[in-house]
Order: structure tokens, then C-alpha cells, then sequence
């Protein structure tokens, strides 16, 4: 199985680079039997695809540490699970996983638009064939997994330790289909700009895949984050890594054009604006690519310094031209008859929450290149960090937050002020009310108390939209309060769904905002000896050292630390931190020494205990911080996920009434009865 | 056939297993620095790493020391130092700063180094300012979690809030245009109807001659 794999993966390279041709000259010449042959023949780079994903996985399962990927990301004492997802989890196997959810998403974004947009699929499924056909070629000549030892090791390296956590087996899968995702819209943007065909016909197509680009970007950031948390042991979930910053770019491009994709299908707007920005997400999709693989920015991600960047570095820069030269070819096309009545209208709320979604992403994509550029410059190494990327993106980001809650509320092309007055008194009010209160209980630091007064407002006018629909539902159809609430967001998926991903970002504003309160402490504790602080709410903590411990576990040398903890004069039980050892089957040491965080979580707040090293024979040298509303990250995450679960459900485009954006209000956009 | 199809078979499965024997000592020909790729099967990177994320650079730390200064008593708490420690960046590597660093990745002895020196500034009497400019005297600026606000670092800090300006600048221009053009639009309609407009029906002709040409197909 493991040969078929290896041959299965130069086979698809063929077959890609049949799939590309075929379908580019079947476009061209509008020849039928060339673009079934090439559709047949993505499909088949699927299925090769596909065996040499199975050959890869069979080797990690059955330990064949012939293999160099094998020898070097697993060993035999490995957890199964980690076994597997040993895959995703360096390099060569990564990529070979990039193509393998690449060639399937592409199949089934052929299969589900056969017989519609005939003229334009060829051109879609060759672009497809050549994304394909890259990363093939860089997983056959950059970094191969099949690379074969000189030599048979007994046991191979094992995976990274601290990759060796439930987070991180989802996180980077999830990122990666994300990643992949943005691919569609873009190939159908190229389908659409070089047939001139650039109605909202492929708007219609690329919605979805968009939302589902957003939807595995969202899971993958908030996953991220969490093992960052919980596994690295620094105190916070983001620290503007660079490769933190390059999952978080596609984002925000991605949801822009969720955004202004509303406007294109309501008034028949920005459809240049929309072919940019669908180009733009790909783009980044892959500079973050390059970025994570290159090793030509300093991060802590893996894959440093690695020839792979120098083949994504080519691929970025002729894609850019490409797209380039097909934008500006194409820009008479692109024509709207674009109007607008009123500066407070919706329309012109979603241009300035593009203009503010496109400004941070501008501002973090800035900030992580102007160290390259300053060395350019001036010739000085410079360090863009934390302090840079919160003093621009907070502003923005609080202005963004406010457009939340105006966005969704105010009126199609002119808000009245009966409109305006109607939709915003309450939340107003429920605004001032939290900043009051807050400031009544003596918080004092400006952007927190900016964040949750907006953060009030926002979720005001979403709860407010909630009762009025299910008001309006009770009083028309008599329907229980539970009933009511279900049948609305069922039916106004779109809508209700996206005022759901809204109430996610305002959780997670106030968590963000809740870190401005972070408290942390250097402790150095000796046997028996105790440590008391006070953490933000005003709780007295206790920490008694129980002294450190040595023990062996299943694969790994353990030190602990053991803290008999009391808040308020209560005990909570004991936590620990861990540093650990791994070792491989023989008792050799794997890898360097990783941390095991101690953490209380509530959700209030989190205690985090770091053991960050052991003087003399007992005594421990600690972090022990208060980090607030942690867990608020994690919901909030979780509710824009699910948010983004009901928009894309699939039964919310059968419906016809009242489905948020079918009404077209400009002749050309057709797309939502189309639909 | 069958014997024709065999030769075939055989063929291209000796194209291939070609293709991949060259693929393969290509790769290994070419000797890889990746992280994941250059690790030897078993046992630790090498020696000078202490993290599994990322290349350490453990003997990155400089020594930053001065006189102390005569009769000046140590004028910086615990809680400024952690502050100036925030300011400064951990050299190992890690891009974390040298407080959280030095309390969180037990393997680095940058951070600590670069703790000891602070501390000795402090205790020789130097300011928080002081020290920070003593670690950019020895380090260079990279030392620092985030540029200066002088000289070219100013293109660095104002860039992002001047693309927001200029690009809100280039919307407001638009949105004027499109407004204006709105309302000429609304005050034509409202004047005089248009030669061909149908009653009742809110469109323009130039909108409704638009959809009778994609009525009639005349756009293919």
C-alpha cells in the first residue's frame, strides 16, 4: 500500500497537469469531450490523491520508519490518535494534506455545479487543476513524505511534545480547510473574469464555499488559540506571531467580502470590489503559506527555514500577475450603474465595515512585513510586537465593534430618522447603562470601558432584533414563545445566523477586553511555604507548595509542582504544572523538556500556574497569574462557529420568504432568484 | 491488446518509478533545513536548541552592564522592572518578551541573562529609561517589542491609520459621487418621466430597455 501511495502521488501530478490543460483548451476551444475529459480527470487526481494519503497513513500506522516522515514525526509509543495525526503534523505530510482536502473540495465544488455555468466551469476546473498541480509538485519535489532513509531506525522521533495535545491535532486541519476553502471562490472569480461572465452568476456559487472558508477559519484561529493557552504556558491565547497573523489575514478578507457580497446581491454594487476581495483571500490564504513554510519572518511555528517558502514565493508572485493582468483586463466589464441615496443607510454601513475589515487587515499584514522592510531601509533589525499591532487594531477594532451594531439595523438606502430612532434608543441606552455601571464599580481603564459599553450596545440591538421577530411570529401565527424563536431563525437563517456570529464577537471583545486586567505574579515557593494575592474581583488566593515531585509516566519524565490552593479561605484542591521529558521506547530522551500548565478556570477567570524552573532541590520557581474571562474566548468562538453552522445550512436556501437578501433592489442583481 | 496494454502498463510504470527514484534522491541531493526534516530520527535537535517550536539561539545573550552610578540608591520596584522586562524582547528566539519568557520556558538562559543584567542596572541605580536604552546600546533596536516613534519607524506606526484615512477619504469621494448620482436619478424620475417608462412601474428606461435586451438574449 505504501509503494501504491508513493506511485499514486506521481501519478496525480500527471493527471493534474492533464486536468489543467484539457480543461484550459476545452475552454478555449469550447470543445465538450475536453472539458468531460478534464473534469473526469480532477475527479481521478482526487482519487490518486487520495492512495497516497492512505499509503502515507499506512506507513505512520504501521511504524514503517523507513520512511524519513515516519521516523521523524512518530514513534512507537506514541498515542494512536497522535500517530495519525502525525500527518498533518510536518511539513511534507502537511502539504500532501493540503492537496488531498484541495483535489476533494474541488471535486465536489465540479460535481455540484454541473449543467450551471457551462461556459465558465472549464476555466474553474483548470484553475483548480493548477492550485492542485502545485502543491503535488511541491509535495513531490520541495518536501516529499515518501523520502526514504539510508537507513531502518528501531524507533522513530516521535511528534513534537507540545504538538502532542487535543487542539493540536484539530487546530491545524481545521486552519488548512480554511486555507483550502478560499481556493473555490477564487477559482470561480478567474472562471468568471476570463469569460467575461461577471454578473452574479458566480456569486451565487462562491457564496458557500466562502462561508465555508470563514466557518473553518473561525474554528481553527479559536483552536489555535486554545493550545497556544493551554499548552505554551506564556499567558494568553495571541501574541501577533507571524503565522498567527497570516490565518488571521484570509479572515478578514474573507469577511469582508461576506459583507459587501450582500451589497452586490441587493443593489447590484461593488463588483470589482467583490472579484478583489475574493482575489485577496486567496492571495493571503497562500503569503500566510509562504510565510508559515519560508522561515523568512522569526516565529515560533515550526517549518522554519525550510526551500518549500522559495516554491510558494514563486507560485504568490505569479498568481499575483495573474490576476493582476485578468482584473485590469477586465475592469470595463466590471461596471456598475452604482447609486446611492443616503450616507446612513446599509449600504453604506457595510462599505465602512469593509473599509475598517480591510484596514486592520492592511495594518497586521504591515506590521508583520516592516521589519523586512526596515532592514531594506535602514539596515536595522527592528521587532514589531504585541504593543504595535493592539496600539493600531484596538482603535479599529472598537470602531468595527460599533458597526456591528449599526450594520444590521440601519435601513436600506436611506435610514430616516423615525428608522434610526426606532432601532437605536434602546441599545443607546443599554450602552450608557453597562459604561455607568462599570464605571460606578470603579473601572477605569479607557478601551475596556469603550469595548463593553459598545459591546452592551451591540447585544442590545441583536436581543432586540430577536424579541421583535419573535413577537411578530407569536402575534401573526399564535406560536409558543420556544416555537416562535426556532421557526425565526430557521426560516432567516441568513440573517438570524449572522446576528448570532455578531453575538460571538461581542463575547469575545469582552473577554479580549477582560486581559486588560490580567494580573501576574514571579513566586518562588519552598515546601510548605505559601504564596496570598488578591486577583482582579477582589478574591483572596492562596498557594501552599507541597514541594516538587519526580515520576515516570507512559513516555515521559515528569517534574511537578504541587499547589494545595484556598480562594477566600476555601480550599479548590490542588494544582499542578508539569515539566516533562519524553522519551522514545529505548528510554531516550525525545525533544527538549516541555510545560504542562496548571489551570483553574471559571468563568470569571482563569488561574494559570507556570512551573518555570526548580532551584536547588525544592524549591519552585512560578508564574502564577489571573487571567479574566478566558473561557469567554472559547464561547466565543464557539457561538460565531455555530452562527456561521446555521447561515450555511443548506435548507435555508429552499425557503422563500423573508430569507434576509432575496428581495433584489437593482435590475442586475439577479442572483437571489436565481437562486 | 492485452499484450499492447501490458507493454503500456509496464511502461509507464517504469516512467514513474524513474520519475520517483530521481524525485527522491533529488530531495535528498538537495539536504533540507526545515525543522521537521533536518532532525536526526532520535534523541534532541542538537544541542544548542531548548525549545521544540522553534531554532534557540542560546547563546544570544550580551552583556549589558554599567558603573553604578555613585551615590544613587536603587529607585525601580519589582512591579517597574516586570514592566521594563515587558518592553524588552527575549534574544533566544522565541519572540516573547524577557518577563514572560523567563517565566514560562524553563530551557532558555537568554531571558534569565538578560533578567540578571537588569537587575544589576537596578541595583547600580539606573532608571527604567536607562536600562531600556543600556539593552538597545548592546542589542540594537530589535531588542525592543515594538519600533521607536522617530525616523523611519514613524512610516511604520502611522501607515496603517493613513491607508484607514486615505481609503475612507476615497469612499467618502464615492459615496458622494454615487449620492449625487442617485438623486439626479430621483429628481429625473420625479420631473419627467422618461420616453418609455411604464406606469406604475418603478424603473427608468434605461433600465427598462436593460431588461428587455436580457429578455431578448441580446447580451450573449
Amino acid at each position: 500500500m505504501i509503494l501504491i501511495g508513493e506511485l499514486s502521488l506521481w501519478v496525480a501530478v500527471v493527471m493534474a497537469a492533464w486536468t489543467t490543460t484539457v480543461s484550459f483548451a476545452g475552454g478555449k476551444l469550447r470543445r465538450a469531450d475536453l472539458i468531460a475529459s478534464g473534469e473526469r480527470g480532477l475527479y481521478s487526481t482526487f482519487a490518486l490523491v487520495l492512495l497516497a494519503a492512505i499509503g502515507l497513513w499506512t506507513a505512520l500506522l504501521s511504524h514503517d520508519f523507513s520512511l524519513e516522515y515516519v521516523a521523524s514525526n512518530t514513534s512507537r509509543n506514541m498515542p494512536g490518535v497522535y500517530v495519525f495525526a502525525a500527518f498533518w503534523g510536518g511539513q511534507a505530510g502537511s502539504l500532501l494534506f493540503w492537496a488531498l482536502i484541495l483535489s476533494f473540495f474541488s471535486t465536489l465544488a465540479v460535481l455540484t455545479s454541473r449543467g450551471r455555468s457551462r461556459e465558465m466551469m472549464p476555466w474553474v476546473t483548470g484553475t483548480l487543476g493548477i492550485v492542485i498541480l502545485f502543491f503535488l509538485l511541491t509535495a513531490c519535489l520541495g518536501a516529499n513524505p515518501y523520502t526514504r532513509l539510508p537507513f531502518v531506525p528501531l524507533d522513530g522521533r516521535g511528534l513534537n511534545p507540545q504538538l502532542q495535545n487535543p487542539g493540536m491535532a484539530i487546530h491545524p486541519p481545521n486552519l488548512y480547510l480554511g486555507y483550502v476553502a478560499t481556493t473555490i471562490p477564487f477559482a470561480f472569480a478567474i472562471g468568471a473574469l476570463v469569460t467575461r461572465r461577471l454578473d452574479n452568476e458566480w456569486l451565487a456559487a462562491v457564496r458557500r464555499w466562502a462561508l465555508v472558508s470563514w466557518f473553518f477559519l473561525t474554528v481553527g484561529i479559536t483552536l489555535g488559540m486554545w493550545w497556544a493557552y493551554v499548552e505554551l504556558g506564556w499567558g494568553g491565547y495571541w501574541a501577533w506571531d507571524p503565522v498567527e497573523n497570516a490565518s488571521f489575514l484570509p479572515w478578514l478578507t474573507g469577511t469582508a467580502f461576506l459583507h459587501s457580497i450582500m451589497i452586490q446581491e441587493k443593489r447590484g454594487m461593488l463588483k470589482k470590489w467583490n472579484v478583489v476581495l475574493v482575489v485577496a483571500t486567496f492571495l493571503l490564504a497562500i503569503l500566510g503559506t509562504f510565510i508559515t513554510r519560508s522561515g523568512i519572518i522569526s516565529s515560533v511555528h515550526a517549518f522554519a527555514q525550510s526551500p518549500v517558502g522559495n516554491w510558494f514565493a514563486g507560485f504568490l508572485i505569479v498568481a499575483i500577475a495573474a490576476t493582476t493582468i485578468l482584473v485590469m483586463t477586465r475592469l470595463r466589464d466590471l461596471e456598475a450603474p452604482v447609486t446611492l441615496e443616503s450616507m446612513a443607510s446599509r449600504e453604506a454601513a457595510f462599505l465602512y465595515n469593509n473599509l475598517l475589515l480591510c484596514g486592520i487587515a492592511f495594518s497586521v499584514l504591515w506590521g508583520t512585513l516592516f521589519p523586512i522592510l526596515s532592514e531594506w531601509v535602514r539596515g536595522t533589525k527592528i521587532t514589531v510586537g504585541p504593543p504595535f499591532f493592539n496600539a493600531v487594531n484596538i482603535p479599529l477594532g472598537l470602531a468595527l465593534l460599533a458597526l456591528t451594531g449599526v450594520g444590521p439595523l440601519i435601513a436600506w438606502r436611506r435610514a430616516s430618522v423615525s428608522n434610526l430612532k426606532r432601532q437605536f434608543v434602546a441599545p443607546a441606552i443599554s450602552g450608557v447603562a453597562v459604561a455607568a455601571l462599570l464605571l460606578a464599580l470603579g473601572m477605569r481603564d479607557p478601551y475596556a470601558l469603550v469595548s463593553y459599553t459598545l459591546g452592551g450596545f451591540v447585544a442590545a440591538t441583536i436581543i432586540q432584533e430577536f424579541v421583535k421577530g419573535t413577537r411578530a411570529r407569536r402575534a401573526i401565527h399564535g406560536e409558543a414563545l420556544p416555537i416562535a424563536l426556532a421557526r425565526l431563525v430557521a426560516r432567516n437563517r441568513r440573517r438570524y445566523g449572522g446576528y448570532v456570529v455578531h453575538l460571538g464577537i461581542v463575547v469575545l471583545f469582552a473577554a479580549f477586553a477582560g486581559m486588560a486586567f490580567k494580573q501576574e505574579n514571579d513566586v518562588t515557593l519552598k515546601p510548605g511555604e505559601s504564596f496570598t494575592a488578591k486577583d482582579p474581583w477582589g478574591h483572596q488566593w492562596r498557594f501552599v507548595s507541597q514541594g516538587v515531585s519526580r515520576f515516570e509516566a507512559s513516555n515521559r519524565d515528569v517534574l511537578a509542582i504541587g499547589l494545595d490552593t484556598y480562594r477566600d479561605g476555601k480550599r479548590i484542591g490542588v494544582m499542578t504544572s508539569e515539566q516533562r521529558q519524553y522519551r522514545d521506547s529505548r528510554g531516550n530522551p525525545t525533544f527538549n523538556p516541555s510545560t504542562e500548565v496548571g489551570i483553574h478556570g471559571t468563568l470569571k477567570e482563569d488561574t494559570y500556574v507556570v512551573l518555570a524552573g526548580v532551584t536547588g532541590d525544592e524549591t519552585a520557581e512560578l508564574r502564577i497569574s489571573f487571567n479574566p474571562l478566558v473561557w469567554w474566548v472559547w464561547y466565543g468562538g464557539g457561538i460565531m462557529a455555530i452562527g456561521g453552522l446555521i447561515v450555511m445550512w443548506p435548507a435555508a436556501e429552499r425557503r422563500k420568504p423573508n430569507s434576509g437578501y432575496r428581495a433584489s433592489l437593482a435590475p442586475n442583481a439577479e442572483l437571489a432568484e436565481a437562486r | 491488446m492485452s499484450a499492447r496494454s501490458l507493454s503500456r502498463r509496464d511502461a509507464l510504470r517504469a516512467a514513474a518509478a524513474a520519475v520517483a527514484i530521481l524525485a527522491t534522491r533529488g530531495a535528498m541531493a538537495q539536504g533540507t533545513s526545515g525543522a521537521d526534516s533536518t532532525a536526526s530520527p532520535n534523541g534532541p535537535t542538537d544541542g544548542s536548541s531548548g525549545s521544540n517550536l522553534f531554532a534557540m539561539n542560546q547563546g544570544a545573550a550580551r552583556t549589558v552592564q554599567r558603573p553604578p552610578k555613585p551615590g544613587v540608591k536603587p529607585h525601580v520596584s519589582d512591579a517597574e522592572r516586570d514592566q521594563v522586562e515587558k518592553k524588552l524582547r527575549c534574544q533566544c528566539g522565541c519572540t516573547l518578551d524577557v518577563y514572560t519568557c523567563r517565566t514560562t520556558d524553563f530551557a532558555c538562559e537568554v531571558s534569565p541573562a538578560m533578567h540578571r543584567d537588569i537587575n544589576e542596572l537596578i541595583a547600580g541605580g539606573y532608571g527604567a529609561q536607562e536600562i531600556i536604552d543600556a539593552f538597545v546600546g548592546s542589542y540594537g533596536e530589535k531588542v525592543l517589542m515594538a519600533p521607536t516613534k522617530s525616523g523611519f519607524n514613524l512610516v511604520g506606526w502611522t501607515m496603517p491609520f493613513g491607508a484607514v484615512l486615505v481609503g475612507g477619504g476615497l469612499l467618502a469621494l464615492l459615496l458622494r459621487r454615487w449620492r449625487r448620482r442617485g438623486a439626479l436619478a430621483a429628481a429625473g424620475r420625479a420631473t419627467s418621466p422618461s420616453p418609455g417608462a411604464i406606469p406604475g412601474v418603478d424603473a427608468s428606461a434605461d433600465e427598462l430597455a436593460r431588461v428587455e435586451a436580457a429578455v431578448r438574449g441580446d447580451d450573449r
